[in-house]
């Protein structure tokens, strides 16, 4: 067997994180005066993740961490480090939702899912899924990984993985953040041993009495024959032993998803207005609209449900007469609903639940021709990956600059205020070529000039006026002629 | 004997010229002549080839055959000659989420990462752009797209034209080796093979070959993909007001 252990270290932070980045997105509108308050509080503001069942920071971003706030400390040492820390309340109910919704991601793309999430002060939250009964399916075990990451980086988490022969082993790699996908045995054990006992499951009253033999790393244990563990320890710890060894293999509830959709929601900040709240419903009818699509379903009715921190939970019941899955037809139904809405006092989570489905009509003569293809897109992007090398696939995206060199932009990851201001220009070419080429054809100019000057804080300030061209054999060229009156190509419209 | 070709006539894989019904679906060009001479259009699967130089309007073209039908599926640019642009995606009616870009280091990963873009079901529209395909590949992206409900646009240099015609030429001197391979160039087995020549002000196509149809050459259309200067022109011209204004200063 071959199991990947994903360990999510920070999935409060991260879905935190996500809520304000989309807020910000969304915050474009004018008359959302209050969101910068809140767009900043991401990217600039210390934040940290507080539980208060034990007093200690459990996460921390690295603005936090900066500021020298470690994981661990008290409330007291983290305020006295930074006054201006932002404080989440850690909930382990929140925290498992998001696993449960994370698991539900990868669902489509590998079947066999659990849940490693213990309702405990200092719990590990993560994923464990098998792969060796993919690998047929994906065709190796390259493809297959690079898939599953595909989907964990749409989900936007960060986490340690690896990979081993039980759950238990790859568990221990994972804390170990060991990052590396390994499949052979070999492998493997060579990187056990180096762990450490400390992050292992075993109890702190075993690990002593391990330490007092002078046994202190997994190298040691993996080393020692059954037979002599088995007279100083109790069965759990021989059971959980053998299964890090990798010679039996527990038990484990395999994660089913649910019949119905359940999508909640904690909202990164209270919202006193249901116009604020359309960013997050906008996001889980997104949600519900994948779900639909994959099962090949529709529906007529859902339930929003808006938490507060007192007052009893709003349900709100959304029915349409035509069955319908789409965000488009979805959302102004919601708006409508809740126009003259008031709340009692802000918000603090929504959920998004939908019990009653309908099948879509078998009639319809479009079904084959509008089939969902999320899965097979990512199938693909990973198969690419895979065979190409990691950079070889890209969407051009918008970027903030009216320069032709810099409007596009190939990674997502590149800047965070990527494609909010997507400059619209009818001269960009079709093409740009990576450094401009001095113009050596007769052309004949159909268009411009459109005089550009870089952006001021550039180190090298240029001035160009831009044409387009034309060659003789009408090939249309981008042209531009700098400041010593040279002519360069820059590009081609095809 | 009668009889017997009556029933060579049914099969199914005999298309008679006669014949201008079919039933397969078509997407429309937007230009009434050229899908005149289309019989309603290209094709909505298989492998079209267009020969023409890069910067003639060869993408703009297809602007309705890429951005209007099966809009929930990717759009997947293979080996472009240049950076896309994202804004001209938006000008041409194509969302970013919707666009995929390969980059590739060879014509042979180009053509398999084609051929995988095809079967994945994901892709409406593959454009690949590959210097040669020989017979065997253009069959493997023709079966690869007619399966799977994709269209492949595939566009090569216009040099294998002119080779082409050349080698027609020097055919009566009986060059086996110009004619084998000018034979396995114009038998390839695709939808639609077209090449675009570029004049001053329009666009010259030159259907060479389709499948259920003739080929036709030299059809002639007014193509428009990038801004002029006519707006101004027509305005200069037609501005009698200013003229006068400006002889008044003096």
């Amino acid at each position: 067997m071959l199991w990947a252990y994903i360990y999510c270290y920070q999935l409060t932070l991260d879905s935190h994180i996500k809520a304000a980045r989309n807020k910000r997105a969304h915050s474009q509108l004018p008359k959302h005066e209050t969101n910068n308050q809140y767009s900043s509080l991401a990217s600039n503001t210390p934040v940290a993740v507080y539980c208060s069942k034990t007093n200690k920071i459990t996460q921390c971003n690295d603005i936090a961490k900066k500021e020298g706030i470690e994981i661990g400390h008290g409330l007291a040492q983290a305020a006295a480090l930074c006054p201006y820390v932002h404080i989440l309340p850690f909930s382990e109910e929140a925290e498992k939702h998001m696993l449960t919704q994370l698991a539900h991601r990868l669902y489509p793309l590998a079947s066999d899912i659990v849940l490693d999430n213990h309702i405990q002060s200092d719990s590990v939250n993560g994923l464990a899924v098998r792969l060796d009964n993919l690998t047929h399916y994906y065709g190796g075990h390259t493809p297959l990984w690079k898939t599953l990451t595909q989907a964990l980086a749409e989900a936007d988490i960060r986490y340690h993985f690896a990979s081993a022969w039980t759950i238990e082993a790859a568990k221990v790699l994972a804390l170990h953040k060991f990052n590396t996908y390994l499949h052979t045995p070999d492998d493997i054990k060579k990187a056990l041993s180096s762990c450490p006992l400390s992050i292992t499951a075993l109890s702190p009253k075993v690990i002593d009495s391990l330490a007092r033999v002078g046994v202190s790393c997994v190298q040691q244990l993996l080393a020692m024959p059954v037979q002599e563990l088995g007279q100083r320890f109790d069965n759990n710890t021989i059971m959980y032993l053998t299964a890090l060894r990798g010679e039996t293999f527990p038990r484990v509830t395999l994660f089913r998803p649910l019949e119905h959709f359940d999508n909640f929601t904690l909202l990164p900040f209270d919202i006193e207005n249901t116009q604020h709240l359309t960013p997050f419903v906008t996001q889980q009818f997104e949600h519900l609209s994948h779900y639909l699509r994959a099962r090949n379903l529709y529906t007529s009715s859902i339930n929003v449900r808006i938490h507060f921190r007192e007052a009893p939970i709003m349900d709100i019941n959304i029915r349409s007469a035509l069955p319908q899955s789409s965000v488009q037809s979805w959302l102004p139904l919601f708006n409508l609903k809740t126009e003259n809405l008031e709340l009692p006092e802000p918000a603090t989570a929504i959920a998004l639940t939908c019990q009653q489905f309908e099948e879509m009509d078998t009639q319809n003569g479009d079904f084959f021709s509008d089939r969902f293809n999320d899965i097979a897109q990512k199938q693909l992007i990973g198969r690419l990956n895979a065979k190409l090398g990691d950079n070889s696939t890209f969407q051009p995206l918008a970027a903030d600059s009216h320069q032709f060199e810099y409007m596009t932009v190939t990674e997502s990851s590149a800047g965070d205020g990527t494609g909010n201001y997507a400059y619209s220009s009818d001269i960009t070419p079709t093409f740009t070529f990576d450094v401009p080429k001095p113009l050596i054809q007769a052309t004949q100019i159909c268009f411009g000039p459109v005089r550009l000057h870089s952006e001021w804080w550039h180190d090298s300030p240029t001035k160009r006026d831009y044409f387009i061209a034309q060659t003789e054999q009408c090939v249309r060229l981008l042209v531009f002629k700098d400041e010593e009156s040279r002519w360069w190509v820059q590009g081609l419209f095809c | 004997m009668n009889k017997s070709l009556s029933v060579l006539n049914n099969h199914p894989h005999i298309w008679r010229a006669r014949d201008q019904k079919q039933s397969e679906a078509k997407f429309s060009l937007g230009f009434p002549r050229l899908d005149k001479a289309l019989n309603g259009g290209v094709a909505s699967t298989g492998l079209v080839r267009i020969s023409s130089l890069t910067g003639v309007g060869e993408l703009s073209l297809f602007k309705r055959v890429i951005c209007q039908h099966r809009t929930h599926k990717l759009v997947v640019f293979i080996n472009p000659p240049g950076l896309l642009q994202s804004p001209w995606l938006e000008n041409l009616g194509l969302k970013a989420q919707q666009v995929l870009v390969v980059k590739t280091r060879s014509e042979q990963e180009s053509l398999w990462a084609a051929e995988q873009c095809l079967k994945s079901t994901a892709c409406h529209c593959v454009v690949l752009w590959s210097n040669a395909v020989n017979q065997k590949e253009a069959r493997r992206l023709q079966v690869a797209a007619t399966h799977n409900d994709a269209l492949c646009l595939l566009y090569t240099p216009p040099q294998q034209q002119a080779l082409q015609l050349s080698s027609q030429k020097a055919d009566l001197g009986s060059d086996s080796q110009a004619n084998l391979s000018n034979q396995s160039d114009s038998a390839l087995p695709i939808t639609l093979d077209i090449a675009l020549k570029g004049n001053p002000h329009v666009l010259a196509v030159n259907i060479r070959k389709q499948r259920h149809g003739w080929p036709k050459d030299n059809i002639v259309i007014s193509h428009r993909w990038t801004p002029d200067n006519q707006a101004i022109k027509w305005a200069m011209s037609h501005n009698t007001l200013s003229d006068q204004a400006l002889h008044s200063v003096s």
